[in-house]
């Protein structure tokens, strides 16, 4: 039994302890938008907040979540109103969306700690996203719009 | 609602689509003439346009959404029509793929070819103009009005002079009772009030909430989970398989053989995977357990020198087309195999018996997956539902029907319970189906004034269209071209759009024992390459600017005059390029859209940098401007990837990388700065998904010759360039 909180929910999950998070969130606690890629933390898209910071869940064993706190994109706003979901929906960022969750826990751990990031520090930050329709452009402005906001 | 697919007149078919329905005005398309020949005695099918009777509109649509916007641009086709309310409309997908949702040259409903748009447009706005005319008989018959004293909007017909608005759903029982316009009339361009703007997307308030469900999101009562174990050599089988060998691990419910390997059914899915990779599983010999890239790239090599291969396409003169007579230029070039790599990996959920199968999968390929359970299970196409959801990626590869199957496989073997079998990122990138590698040689004679006289060009690799069912010959026929037409491999050499007096293509075919698939631009992701990087070859022979000698060979084309001349004017071609920046141009005409682009390059010790591309589209009319803009500026990026690393190779018969590190996708570090201008010049509608990949790789190429006069002929070009 491993016993932690999620999205503010305690929550108490028996699965083996060197399970990735991924699937106890995705198959256990039928939290979907967290999303696998790759499998071996390369392309983000199963990235999550834990303790504040950003984890690739896919790479993370549910052994290391005992007492702490992980937030998932649906625990980032009830309301899709996180300054970075709505600089998102304004500038019409994601194309198939499926690595977006990713992006954008990614950019909201980065503006979390760095409300006004350079190109170079967006760069760094979602260097471990990977988005295979290119919304690059998109992204990086997007993350320059939500720290105006 | 359950779709119907035998052959029903007019009249039955609506009426029996409201029986199952509930009191629904539906509204058949009206079928083009050489489409509804082609399709005699299919029977009538689905509308495109639901209408229930509290007014709720739903749109069908035939095309599935894998991030090129499609589902957004048709709804705007198809509201404004209608004349309905934007913010209420629901979006779905057909359960079965019927006549009504099959493009005409492929007998098939599929989502590819760029034909979201282009194609489907018409009869979309045919559907919605009918169910518009027959609201407003209604409306009509009802307020004693003439029809042409009303309009709809906003989901009301609405009689201006009085100022009475009848809601839809009032008048939907009235509207069926009467007979469907034959030919409906359309609206004005002046009454556009949703095409041509752009609306943002319907899906991306679910895409930045996480609500947006991908075939990985399924879920069903009572569901298992399902990884794979397949044969590592593409033509290989299983030869034995010992269950012991995972009996006793965790969750472990089930090993299924499938074609080519197996199914390890398990509780959950990293359980399922665990067992898979610990299967003790045998797979038999073949006579490709050696093959390597070297020996493919020999096969490819011996082609090209290979005698008498017919002539495909010729214009003008053969023999002038391989004139010496002038100056001549001569390259030879090459492009490997490309993985999909979709951020969504490959899955399905099937719930199956032998009475009944119902599938969730984000797919491109409706009508291959019927066929698909048809012949191996002999599925009856009329128990078969599929439940499109959307798609984390397409690119080609979601038309692809084997994930299906082994659902299938996987559901029946445990008494129909549903299973979602899901691939691994390292199953995705090595069990094929990957973009065919291509050689191409080319000579021209240029004559005294540096002008293009001749072109010979022979292409040796695969013929994928004939795993598609294209007939090389018959598509020769069809096509105006002379023999041996594979579009899966010619397309974009053949009807190339240059004044080239004598040409001459040619393709040396190479069986390879590889399965492919269509990758995002199909041929035109490599000919595109091929094509426009040999047109920078000869300008520089011939000592001219490459947009002058460009537009030179463009006499009266002008659709490429006008995106070449767009591209110029953003990236200021006539002004020298800034310090230390190599600028290179690309044109490409694909799936009906012209686009050129200008990209601004450095090369260094560190590698190829790409700053900014310049990228100009005439695709006829822009449905959705945004929308365009974002289809090309993620279509350079993509092509940007492959162009510098991307390539499967191949050692012992099975694919050598296996994940991104070794496949790497470009990060937002390297993507440059994407500006695109849509040009509109009243052409026909064309494209948008698929033609902003071609140019990029010849464009890079040629911005990098510009810096260091080295001549990149071979993908990917980090390989081959030399610091």
């Amino acid at each position: 039994m491993t016993a932690f909180t999620i999205n503010g929910r305690a929550v108490e999950v028996t699965a083996e302890t060197d399970t990735p998070l991924l699937w106890v969130i995705r198959e256990q606690l039928k939290l979907t938008g967290t999303r696998f890629g790759c499998g071996v933390a390369q392309c983000g898209a199963c990235t999550v907040h834990l303790d504040g910071e950003p984890v690739r869940s896919c790479s993370f064993p549910l052994s290391g979540v005992e007492g702490r706190s992980v937030t998932t994109i649906e625990g980032l706003s009830e309301d899709g109103s996180h300054p970075v979901q709505c600089a998102w929906a304004e500038l019409d960022v994601p194309q198939c969306g499926y690595c977006q969750s990713g992006q954008i826990m990614s950019a909201a751990a980065l503006l979390a700690r760095n409300p006004n990031p350079s190109d170079e520090d967006i760069n760094a930050a979602m260097h471990g996203n990977l988005c295979r329709c290119g919304t690059y452009v998109r992204i990086r402005a997007a993350i320059h719009r939500a720290s105006e906001n | 609602m359950k779709p119907h697919h035998f052959s029903l007149s007019r009249r039955s078919f609506l009426g029996s689509t409201l029986a199952v329905a509930g009191a629904a005005l539906v509204v058949p398309l009206r079928l083009p003439m050489a489409w509804a020949q082609q399709e005699e005695g299919s029977g009538m099918s689905l509308a495109f346009v639901r209408i229930d009777t509290s007014g709720q509109v739903t749109f069908l649509l035939p095309t599935c959404e894998m991030g090129q916007g499609t589902h957004t641009g048709q709804a705007q086709i198809l509201a404004e029509e209608l004349g309905t309310d934007w913010s209420s409309i629901i979006v779905d997908m057909p359960k079965q793929p019927v006549a009504a949702y099959r493009v005409p040259v492929m007998g098939q409903m599929r989502s590819v070819g760029s034909y979201g748009i282009r194609y489907w447009h018409e009869p979309l706005r045919l559907a919605a103009a009918q169910a518009r005319e027959m609201l407003t008989q209604a409306a009509a018959e009802r307020l004693g009005v003439m029809p042409a004293a009303l309009h709809t909007e906003d989901g009301f017909v609405i009689h201006a002079d009085s100022g009475q608005r009848i809601p839809f759903g009032e008048l939907v029982e009235d509207a069926m009772a009467l007979p469907v316009p034959e030919e409906p009339t359309l609206r004005p361009d002046s009454e556009r009030t949703l095409t041509g703007r752009s609306i943002p997307r319907l899906d991306t308030p679910a895409k930045v909430t996480g609500k947006a469900v991908y075939g990985i999101d399924v879920e069903r009562d009572g569901m298992l989970y399902g990884a794979v174990r397949l044969a590592p050599v593409f033509s290989a089988d299983v030869e034995s398989i010992d269950e012991s060998s995972v009996s006793g691990m965790p969750g472990v419910i089930e090993v299924v053989r499938v074609p080519r390997g197996a199914v390890v059914i398990a509780d959950s899915w990293w359980q399922a995977r665990q067992a898979a990779d610990a299967l003790d599983i045998t797979f038999t010999q073949t006579p490709a357990d050696h093959l390597s890239t070297d020996e493919i790239d020999r096969m490819l090599r011996e082609a090209l020198d290979r005698p008498d291969v017919p002539v495909s396409t010729l214009r003008g003169d053969s023999e002038a087309a391989l004139s010496t007579d002038g100056q001549v230029v001569e390259a030879e070039y090459s492009v490997p195999l490309l993985a999909h790599a979709c951020m969504e990996p490959i899955n399905c959920t099937a719930e199956s018996t032998r009475e009944r199968t119902e599938l969730w999968i984000g797919t491109q390929g409706h009508d291959v997956l019927r066929m698909t359970l048809e012949n191996a299970l002999q599925v009856p196409a009329d128990r078969l539902f599929i439940n499109t959801t959307w798609l984390g990626g397409g690119f080609g590869r979601k038309t692809h029907g084997e994930i299906a199957l082994q659902a299938t496989l996987a559901s029946r073997a445990v008494d129909g319970r549903p299973v979602k079998v899901l691939w691994a990122r390292e199953d995705d990138v090595q069990q094929g189906q990957y973009r065919q590698t291509m050689r191409c040689r080319f000579q021209a004679t240029l004559d005294e004034a540096g002008n293009i006289t001749g072109m010979g060009i022979r292409l040796a690799g695969p013929q994928m269209g004939l795993e598609y069912g294209f007939d090389p010959e018959q598509m020769a026929q069809a096509t105006g071209n002379l023999a041996n037409f594979d579009p899966f491999s010619l397309a974009g050499l053949s009807d190339m759009r240059y004044v080239i007096p004598n040409f001459a293509v040619e393709h040396a075919v190479v069986d390879l024992p590889i399965p492919l698939c269509p990758w995002r631009s199909i041929a035109h992701s490599f000919n595109g390459f091929f094509f426009e990087s040999f047109m920078d070859e000869c300008a520089a022979a011939a000592g001219r600017d490459p947009l002058e000698f460009r537009r030179s060979h463009c006499a009266g084309q002008e659709r490429m005059l006008a995106v070449l001349d767009r591209v110029a004017e953003m990236s200021r071609w006539s002004e020298p390029a800034p310090e230390g920046v190599a600028r290179g141009l690309a044109v490409v005409e694909s799936y009906g859209s012209y686009v050129a682009q200008v990209v601004e390059a450095q090369a260094d010790d560190e590698g190829i940098h790409v700053e900014r591309v310049h990228a100009a589209i005439d695709c006829g009319h822009a449905i959705n401007p945004d929308h365009v803009e974002a289809q090309i500026q993620g279509a350079v990026i993509d092509a940007l990837s492959a162009a510098l690393r991307q390539k499967v190779t191949i050692s012992d018969g099975r694919a050598e990388q296996s994940n991104f590190h070794d496949y790497p996708l470009l990060r937002i570090g390297e993507a440059p700065l994407v500006e695109v201008s849509i040009v509109e010049i009243g052409s026909p509608l064309g494209g948008v998904g698929e033609p902003g990949i071609p140019p990029l790789a010849p464009a890079l190429a040629n911005a990098l010759f510009a810096t260091s006069r080295q001549r990149i002929r071979h993908l990917p070009l980090t390989d081959h360039v030399q610091g």
